[in-house]
C-alpha cells in the first residue's frame, strides 16, 4: 500500500513504529488424531499410528452406529453419549485403558469394548464391571453392556 | 428356436433351483414363456377337478405366537458350549475363575459393584431423573427409601409401611393414637402384616451376604453335614418372636380384629417359632367365629409338627384334625399344604413313611399336581440320611419312572432341592443307569434351572461323576471328564481322587499327567492327597520307555510344587512317600542327577 512505502527500514529503532503484515493465504498443517515424528524412541498402538485419513482404509471406526445413515435421526446426541462415555471409562478405569474404547449400539443397547492391562487384581476388575454397567443402564435408560480383554502391556506398532 | 428358448428358460430355472417338474414342464410348454410357478400351488386345482367328494377343507385356528418365539426356537437348536464359561463371567484368560472359591469371589464383586451403583443412584436421584426411554422403564429409575410426608397422618404411616421401616412406622402409629385419630382397619392389618414378616426387627439389609462361606474344605465333610449346614444357614438365625413386643401390643390395643388380623398374627408367630402362641391364637379365632384361609392353615401345620415335648403319633393326629378342621370350614388346600405336611414327616423319621405315602394320594385324589419339592420331600421321608442298614426302599425308581420327561415350572420354594437329593440316593445304591435317568430328566425341557445354586450344583455334579468313575466304562467317563469339567463345575481332590482310581482300575494310567496338568488349573496345585496319590500311582509299577519319560516329567513338576510351597510357608516337612516315588521316577527315566538332588537335600532331615 502507499503508506507501506513511507515506512523506511532503518526506521526500526524508533520504538514501537514498526508494523507488519501477513498478506500471503493460511495454510495450516493438519494436526488431527496425528502422533507426530520423534527420535524413534516412542511407542504407538496401531490405532495412533494412522491417521484419519486411513479411517476405512487400514482403521476401522471406533464408535459404531446407524445415526449417521440418510434418514436416522439423533447423531448429535450419540457423540455426546460417545464423549461422556470414553471419559466416564478413563475415570473409572484409572490407567488400565490400553487402547481407546469401541463403542458399539445394537438395537437399543450399548456395548463397550475395552482393551486393559492387568494393573488390578481379576475381583476388581469386577466390581468395576459390576459398577458401570448399573450406572451407565441406569444414566441412559438402556442396557450397556462391557466387554473386556486384557493384555499384559499395551500393544505397540511401532516406534516413532 | 423353441429349444433355445426353452434352454434360457432352463438355465435361468437352474439358477433358481426349481424342482425338476416344473423345468419338465416349461420345456414342454414353451409357449407359455417364463412363467414361475410353485408346485404346491398347481396341486390343489388339479385334485380339484379330478377327485370327487373330497374332505371338507378344515382351516386351523390361528396361532398366537409368544414375542420371545423365534428366539426360544433359535435357542433351542444351540447346546451348552463344553469349553466355556458361563455368561456372567468375561470371556478373557486373565478373568475366567480357575476354581469355584474364586467364582464365587468374582460374582460376588461384580454384585457389590452393582449395589455401590445403586447407593450411588440413589443418593443423587437429580441426576437420573431424564427418561429417554420409551415406554418407561421403570427399575432403571433411581429409587427413594427416605419417606417424604412429615407429618403425623395415616397417609404418612402408609408410606412408612410401603418403604418398609419397621420402627418408623410403629413410631408413627403411637404418635397417631396418642393425637387421637382413629386409623382405619386397613392400614393398621397391613401395619401387622408388616410387623408379623419381620418379627418387629429392621428388615436385614445385607441378606444375600449373610450366608457363610463355604470353603472346600467344608464340601468334603459328609453329606449330613452338608444338608444340616445348609439348613442351618437358609434358616433366619436368631430371629425369634418376643413376647408382648410390638405386633401383640397392636394386636390388643385393635377395636376389632378381622380374620386378616388374627391370620397374620399366626403365620408370623409360626415364622418366628412361637408355636404354642399361635395354637392358642388360633382357638381364640375359632371362638371368635371367624374363618382362616388356607396359609394360615399351612403355618399351622408346621406349628403343630414342631411342638416340643410330643410323641410322633400325637403330632401326626394333631395335623389331621387341622385337616378336618380345614375341610369343615371349606378351605381348599393347595399345594403348599401337602408339602408343609411332608416337610414336617421328615421328622418322624420312620414313622413318616406310611402318612406320607396317605398324603400322596390324597393330593392325587384332590387333583392338585404334585411339584419337584414333593418329590424331594418323599425322598427325604425314605431316605434318610445315616438311617440303619435295613434293605433300602425302592419308591426312589417309581418317582423317577413318573417324572420321565415332565418339564417342571417354579411353584415351590425347594423345588431345587429334588436334584441334589435324588442324585444323592443314586449314589447311595450305587446305580448308574437311575443317575442316567435323573441326569436325562434335568436335561428335559427347561429343568435345568432348578439345579440350584453353586453348592448344590457342585454337589450333584461331584456325585454324579463319582458314580461315572465307579461303575461307567473308562472311555464314557473321560467324555463326561472333558464335557463338564470345568466348564459346569470344579472338581475337588476326592472327585479328582475318584477319577485317578477308576484309570488305575482300567489300566489307563497314560492320562495321569494330562490330569495333573488340568487340576493344576483348578487350583489343587498344593493339595497333598491328591499328589501323594498321583505320584503312588505313577511309580508302582514299571512301564514303556515314552511313557516313562513323561512320568518323570510330570513327577519333577510336582516336586517344584514342593519347593515352592516350602519358599512360601516356614519349613514343613516332606512326606517320605512322595519323595521316594519322584526319586523313583526320575531314575527310571534315566535322569539321575536331579534323582539325586532330590534326595540329597533331606540328607539333613530324619526321614
Amino acid at each position: 500500500g502507499e503508506w507501506a512505502v513511507r515506512v523506511v527500514p532503518w526506521s526500526r529503532e524508533l520504538p514501537g513504529a514498526w508494523r507488519a503484515l501477513h498478506t500471503s493465504a493460511v495454510c495450516a498443517k493438519n494436526r488431527a488424531a496425528r502422533v507426530r515424528v520423534g527420535k524413534g524412541d516412542k511407542p504407538v498402538t496401531y490405532e495412533e499410528a494412522h491417521p484419519p485419513h486411513y479411517i476405512a482404509h487400514r482403521k476401522g471406526w471406533l464408535s459404531l452406529h446407524t445415526g449417521n445413515l440418510d434418514g436416522e435421526e439423533h447423531a448429535a446426541e450419540r457423540t455426546v453419549e460417545d464423549f461422556f462415555l470414553r471419559k466416564f471409562m478413563l475415570g473409572t478405569f484409572p490407567g488400565c485403558l490400553a487402547d481407546q474404547l469401541v463403542l458399539k449400539r445394537r438395537a437399543n443397547q450399548v456395548e463397550i469394548c475395552a482393551l486393559v492391562l492387568r494393573q488390578l487384581p481379576a475381583h476388581k476388575f469386577y466390581f468395576l464391571v459390576g459398577y458401570s454397567e448399573t450406572l451407565l443402564s441406569h444414566f441412559y435408560k438402556c442396557p450397556v453392556r462391557l466387554h473386556l480383554q486384557t493384555v499384559p502391556a499395551k500393544v505397540v506398532y511401532k516406534y516413532i | 428356436m423353441a429349444a433355445g428358448a426353452s434352454a434360457r428358460c432352463l438355465s435361468v430355472r437352474g439358477a433358481l433351483r426349481l424342482p425338476l417338474r416344473c423345468r419338465w414342464a416349461g420345456v414342454c410348454e414353451p409357449e407359455r414363456g417364463c412363467r414361475f410357478y410353485s408346485k404346491s400351488a398347481a396341486l390343489p386345482k388339479d385334485e380339484g377337478t379330478d377327485v370327487t367328494g373330497i374332505e371338507q377343507v378344515v382351516i386351523p385356528k390361528k396361532k398366537t405366537w409368544d414375542k420371545v418365539a423365534v428366539l426360544q426356537a433359535l435357542a433351542s437348536t444351540v447346546n451348552r458350549d463344553p469349553t466355556a464359561v458361563p455368561y456372567t463371567f468375561q470371556d478373557d484368560p486373565y478373568l475366567i475363575p480357575t476354581s469355584s472359591v474364586e467364582s464365587r469371589s468374582f460374582l460376588l464383586a461384580k454384585k457389590s459393584g452393582e449395589n455401590a451403583a445403586k447407593f450411588i443412584i440413589n443418593s443423587h436421584p437429580k441426576y437420573f431423573q431424564k427418561d429417554i426411554a420409551e415406554p418407561h422403564i421403570p427399575c432403571l429409575m433411581p429409587e427413594y427409601f427416605e419417606p417424604q410426608i412429615e407429618d403425623v397422618s395415616e397417609a404418612a404411616l402408609k408410606e412408612r409401611i410401603k418403604l418398609k421401616k419397621v420402627k418408623a412406622a410403629v413410631d408413627m402409629f403411637d404418635q397417631l393414637l396418642q393425637a387421637g385419630t382413629a386409623v382405619s382397619l386397613e392400614t393398621t392389618n397391613s401395619l401387622l402384616d408388616l410387623l408379623c414378616y419381620y418379627g418387629d426387627q429392621e428388615p436385614p439389609a445385607d441378606f444375600y451376604f449373610q450366608q457363610t462361606e463355604k470353603s472346600e474344605e467344608l464340601e468334603q465333610t459328609t453329606e449330613e453335614n452338608n444338608k444340616r449346614a445348609s439348613v442351618k444357614a437358609a434358616h433366619q438365625a436368631g430371629v425369634t418372636w418376643k413376647a408382648r413386643n410390638n405386633a401383640e401390643r397392636i394386636f390388643a390395643l385393635m377395636p376389632e380384629k378381622t380374620a386378616r388380623s388374627y391370620c397374620t398374627m399366626i403365620r408370623g408367630m409360626v415364622k418366628h417359632r412361637a408355636y404354642a402362641q399361635a395354637l392358642d391364637l388360633y382357638t381364640e379365632l375359632l371362638n371368635s367365629r371367624l374363618r382362616a384361609d388356607v396359609h394360615t392353615f399351612n403355618a399351622l401345620i408346621e406349628a403343630r409338627a414342631l411342638m416340643a415335648n410330643e410323641k410322633f403319633e400325637e403330632k401326626w393326629n394333631g395335623m389331621l384334625e387341622l385337616l378336618k378342621h380345614m375341610s369343615v370350614q371349606k378351605v381348599k388346600p393347595n399345594l403348599q399344604t401337602f408339602n408343609t405336611l411332608l416337610k414336617c414327616l421328615r421328622r418322624f423319621h420312620a414313622f413318616g413313611r406310611m402318612p406320607a405315602l396317605q398324603t400322596l394320594r390324597e393330593m392325587k385324589a384332590i387333583g392338585i399336581e404334585p411339584s419337584l419339592a414333593t418329590y424331594h420331600h418323599i425322598i427325604q421321608v425314605f431316605y434318610q440320611p445315616g438311617s440303619s442298614a435295613k434293605a433300602p426302599s425302592l419308591i426312589i425308581y417309581d418317582i423317577v419312572n413318573e417324572l420321565a420327561g415332565k418339564a417342571f415350572s417354579p411353584k415351590d420354594l425347594d423345588d431345587d432341592m429334588f436334584f441334589q437329593s435324588a442324585m444323592s440316593v443314586c449314589s447311595s445304591l450305587r446305580d448308574l443307569e437311575l443317575a442316567y435317568e435323573v441326569h436325562g430328566l434335568l436335561n428335559t425341557g427347561d429343568n435345568r434351572k432348578f439345579i440350584g445354586p453353586d453348592l448344590r450344583r457342585n454337589f450333584y455334579y461331584s456325585k454324579f461323576f463319582g458314580l461315572l468313575c465307579l461303575m461307567e466304562h473308562i472311555d464314557v467317563t473321560l467324555k463326561w471328564y472333558k464335557d463338564l469339567i470345568p466348564s459346569v463345575f470344579f472338581p475337588h481332590s476326592q472327585v479328582l481322587i475318584g477319577l485317578l482310581q477308576a484309570l488305575d482300575v482300567a489300566n489307563r494310567l497314560e492320562v495321569i499327567p494330562q490330569i495333573w496338568k488340568d487340576s493344576k488349573e483348578y487350583g489343587h496345585t498344593y493339595r497333598s492327597n491328591l499328589r501323594e496319590e498321583i505320584l503312588m500311582l505313577m511309580a508302582r509299577d514299571k512301564h514303556p520307555a515314552e511313557l516313562q519319560a513323561a512320568f518323570a516329567d510330570c513327577a519333577a513338576d510336582i516336586r517344584s510344587t514342593y519347593e515352592s510351597q516350602e519358599a512360601r510357608q516356614t519349613a514343613p516337612d516332606w512326606p517320605a512317600t512322595p519323595l521316594n516315588c519322584v526319586a523313583i521316577l526320575l531314575l527310571r527315566a534315566g535322569r539321575t542327577q536331579e534323582a539325586w538332588l532330590v534326595v540329597a537335600p533331606t540328607r539333613d532331615r530324619a526321614i
